[in-house]
């Protein structure tokens, strides 16, 4: 059972959703998405349905990568099959607080991009390069801004449960770095896949993004957190 | 009489091939499984399986055989989870892993510390244990996950009792042990 492809927004070429159930409506464009008045209680329920949704992808990108490349080094497959276990627990442990506080599964648009995107790659490399070094790397900013923002919002029990989730997803960014590390003087080869598909994402990025869409504040840099997972200091 | 040390080492390398195995069955399952308390239940158990290929893989470099050393049970077992692995139905992937390969396996686990000294294969005895210990609890999740969304019991008895002949039929799933028994 193999999962095709589609095409989307700029005529960009992405992997087609992974399964989800009925409940779901799974839309392939970003301006699809619900938006609500920052810090409602339908926001706050958006995001956490959003998060869900990203450990989910997570899980399946991970595992996928398991499935695909039977011939990785053992210890790198080792990390991804940890990283699998993490991902269900965050997706349960937000899935929970959504929950708690009067969500439900499907109550939201979902997208599944970040593995239409990082599915593309047919190299290891890459795919780790992207999806555990520039995506969860990326998301070690946005969750710990999220830490605070609940915190604001008087939520310190949904904060906690994102600092944890954080705090996890460290060692995934790290693994990832280490590999890309060595690849230098063991894989050079390699290394050029994860680069060029970074690149190939950059580019990507600016065409599947819709007209006028603008970020709407800069995110704090992480520095703390990314030191950790093996990013360059400067 | 006991396994010897090529015996084991086989014995625990094929242990690990099987183990490798499950681990890439149920990391492929997660993204074309629809149902999410599943690919979660799935998820989770793609780490157990992997542990289980590592300490028996580290085991392999004690037993004489290179570190994570991994050999292939017979071609009729080989092909057995191949078809598993190809069936889309969530019923019956659960129902196959869970209450026909699961239970299978740990039978062959049993039957190795049958034939082991349990003094000089320790180490391996330590690793089985505590592989039965939670592949027990796999199966538990399983059967805790079909109680929380009966919609994803399985509906054909037929086709899982076939599966568990088919299984039970195959003696020579680890050869070294069929060899072994064959002798006796």
């Amino acid at each position: 059972m193999t999962i095709g492809y589609i095409q989307v927004r700029g005529g960009v070429t992405l992997r087609a959703s992974p399964a989800r159930e009925a409940c779901y409506r799974v839309v392939t464009d970003q301006s699809d998405m619900s938006k609500f008045a920052d810090g409602s209680p339908e926001h706050r329920r958006e995001m956490l349905h959003g998060d869900v949704n990203e450990e989910i992808q997570s899980l399946e990108i991970a595992a996928q990568s398991l499935a695909d490349f039977p011939d990785a080094p053992w210890e790198i497959r080792l990390h991804l099959a940890r990283q699998c276990w993490d991902e269900t627990r965050h997706a349960r442990a937000i899935l929970r607080r959504l929950e708690q506080l009067g969500g439900w599964k499907g109550e939201f648009p979902v997208i599944n991009q970040e593995w239409g995107v990082v599915c593309m790659f047919d190299s290891l490399a890459g795919r780790l390069a992207v999806q555990n070094r520039l995506f969860e790397g990326g998301s070690l900013d946005v969750l710990r801004e999220s830490v605070v923002l609940w915190g604001q919002w008087g939520d310190p029990t949904t904060a906690e449960v994102l600092d944890a989730v954080v705090a996890d997803e460290v060692a995934h960014v790290r693994f990832a770095n280490e590999w890309l590390e060595r690849l230098k003087t063991e894989d050079p080869r390699a290394l050029l896949k994860a680069i060029a598909a970074m690149s190939a994402v950059r580019a990507w990025a600016v065409a599947l993004t819709p007209p006028g869409a603008v970020m709407e504040h800069e995110i704090p840099v992480n520095v703390e957190d990314r030191r950790d997972a093996g990013f360059p200091l400067e | 009489m006991f396994l010897n040390v090529k015996e084991r080492g086989d014995c625990v390398a094929t242990f690990r091939w099987i183990e490798v195995r499950l681990m890439e069955m149920l990391a492929a399952w997660v993204p074309t499984t629809p149902e999410m308390e599943v690919k979660l239940v799935f998820g989770a158990h793609v780490w157990d399986a992997a542990q289980h290929a590592d300490a028996l893989g580290r085991r392999t470099q004690e037993l004489r055989l290179p570190l994570h050393h991994s050999l292939a049970p017979s071609a009729e077992y080989v092909g057995l989870l191949s078809e598993l692995a190809a069936t889309s139905e969530t019923g019956r992937r659960i129902a196959g892993f869970y209450d026909c390969v699961l239970p299978g396996l740990e039978g062959s686990l049993r039957d190795y510390l049958e034939r082991v000294d349990p003094l000089l294969d320790g180490p391996t005895v330590r690793i089985l244990e505590r592989i039965m210990s939670e592949t027990a609890r796999m199966v538990d999740e399983s059967r805790k996950l079909r109680e929380e969304l009966p919609a994803v019991q399985l509906d054909d008895a037929a086709w899982l009792d076939g599966l568990r002949r088919r299984q039970a039929s195959l003696t020579a799933a680890i050869p070294v042990l069929a060899q072994q028994a064959a002798r006796a």
